[in-house]
């Protein structure tokens, strides 16, 4: 995403004094500073530019209590889900894992949301700036704050951006992301997850979908069949972006970087890591996640010692969901097709010690079928 | 009394039917941030300023997708 120029990043559009919610709320208030003072320079001392990071009790908690509340467990400010499965992956030597908590905080934990950076300003990982004048944005827009930290997957699948992949469906009904995925999900519900699949108001398919198992439904006996045996995306999503070799470090000046390897298009179909009674399906689409065994080697050797007890194929939502799709044509378009299910073959030999769990062992794989339902 | 009571009502009211409180604009467009932060020259001059004294915050070593 292009950055804004700098100055419009803190331009102030003066309409903000009509905001009958935030429009009597003085800048210094909530930034600090000295609002009398007109040398820029001095005036500046001790201006916050993120109140609401990493506690918004005194900009937002005064009137937004419960959100507030709420809020610092939700997964955009806890992080929660990285946490714990660096946690698993990490070296359990107390010295080394304290080095990989380092570069954690240095990397990682920068990947994170604010009420400021949703409803103000752009998120600080693509440089920030308003966005729209430091007026109180109720909805953020969909490509400046949502896609804006997930775009390399997401936005790419959801906007048919990879080159040979249709747009998701719904983008083609003009649905923006909080259609799904409300207010009440971003900003959490007290409750600390494990990962965003655990989340009670997460968004599911079934929310909008839920007649298609019904008698009236189109397709049903194939919805039916596959009830709890297959998550909807095997069946409606399209390759989707896989990333690998995630190496974090500093260069000379002491600036932060990562590289990974480029990223490739697939669809794969694996065993369900996450299963639970919200998600029982067998068989789900598996994205190839970036974290490698060496992701922190610049900060410390074997940091990653426990790297193999958890997969590095990923339970996947891609967002590019469509009607029809070519594992979808007819049974036997999946069944029996080997290419669509992750086997050992498919992983690389450091790996597979890790993907054991989800990799689909040949006798699973769903057999040729001769009756078609109609 | 009553005479003060009803001009007082009046009063209020025709604050509130003008759009934008005056004393809340005022106590706002008072101050030097708003001052500044509203005038795109100012923060034009301001940040070319910045731009000469502060180095580049990303390293160019990052390649790839995050």
């Amino acid at each position: 995403m292009e950055p804004l120029a700098p100055h419009e990043k803190i331009f102030v559009d003066s309409d903000i004094v009509d905001d009958e919610n935030h429009g009597e709320i003085a800048c210094h208030e909530c930034h600090g500073g000295n609002p009398d003072d007109p040398d820029w320079k001095t005036a500046h001392k001790g201006v916050v530019k993120d109140p609401t990071y990493p506690d918004a009790t005194s900009a937002c908690g005064d009137c937004h209590d419960e959100i507030n509340e709420n809020y610092q467990k939700s997964l955009h400010a806890s992080l929660r889900p990285y946490r714990l499965t660096i946690d698993k992956r990490s070296n359990p030597n107390a010295v080394i894992r304290n080095k990989v908590e380092c570069a954690m905080n240095s990397h990682c934990y920068q990947c994170h949301s604010s009420c400021g950076q949703c409803h103000i300003s752009r998120p600080n990982s693509v440089e920030g700036g308003f966005l729209d004048g430091h007026l109180f944005q109720k909805k953020p827009p969909m490509q400046e704050v949502c896609t804006a930290c997930h775009g390399s997957r997401i936005e790419k699948e959801y906007f048919g951006e990879n080159k040979g992949v249709l747009p998701d469906v719904h983008k083609e009904k003009y649905m923006k992301c909080d259609k799904c995925h409300t207010g009440d999900e971003m900003h959490g519900n007290g409750k600390d997850y494990a990962n965003r699949y655990e989340v009670e108001n997460g968004s599911k398919c079934l929310d909008c979908h839920e007649g298609v198992y019904g008698r009236e439904a189109k397709n049903v006996i194939t919805h039916r069949i596959h009830r709890d045996k297959a998550g909807c995306q095997v069946c409606h999503a399209q390759p989707y972006k896989n990333c690998s070799a995630c190496h974090v470090g500093k260069d000379e000046k002491g600036l932060t970087f990562f590289k990974t390897k480029a990223s490739w298009l697939d669809f794969k179909i694996g065993l369900n890591p996450l299963k639970s009674e919200k998600r029982p399906e067998k068989f789900v689409t598996l994205r190839h996640i970036p974290v490698d065994r060496g992701t922190f080697d610049f900060y410390v050797k074997d940091g990653l010692s426990n790297f193999d007890t958890l997969p590095t194929w990923k339970l996947a939502t891609p967002h590019n969901i469509r009607l029809k799709t070519p594992q979808n044509s007819n049974c036997n378009a999946c069944h029996g097709n080997e290419s669509l299910f992750l086997l050992e073959k498919d992983i690389e030999d450091k790996e597979k010690e890790a993907n054991k769990g989800v990799i689909v062992p040949a006798n699973l794989i769903p057999r040729k079928q001769k009756w078609q339902p109609k | 009394m009553k005479y003060f009571r009803v001009i007082g009502l009046a009063v209020a009211l025709c604050l509130a039917l003008i759009p934008g409180n005056p004393f809340i604009s005022q106590a706002s467009e008072d101050t030097q941030c708003f001052k500044c932060h509203t005038s795109a020259k100012k923060l034009i001059e301001i940040t070319r300023e910045i731009a000469k004294t502060r180095p580049a915050l990303k390293s160019s070593e990052t390649k790839g997708e995050g």
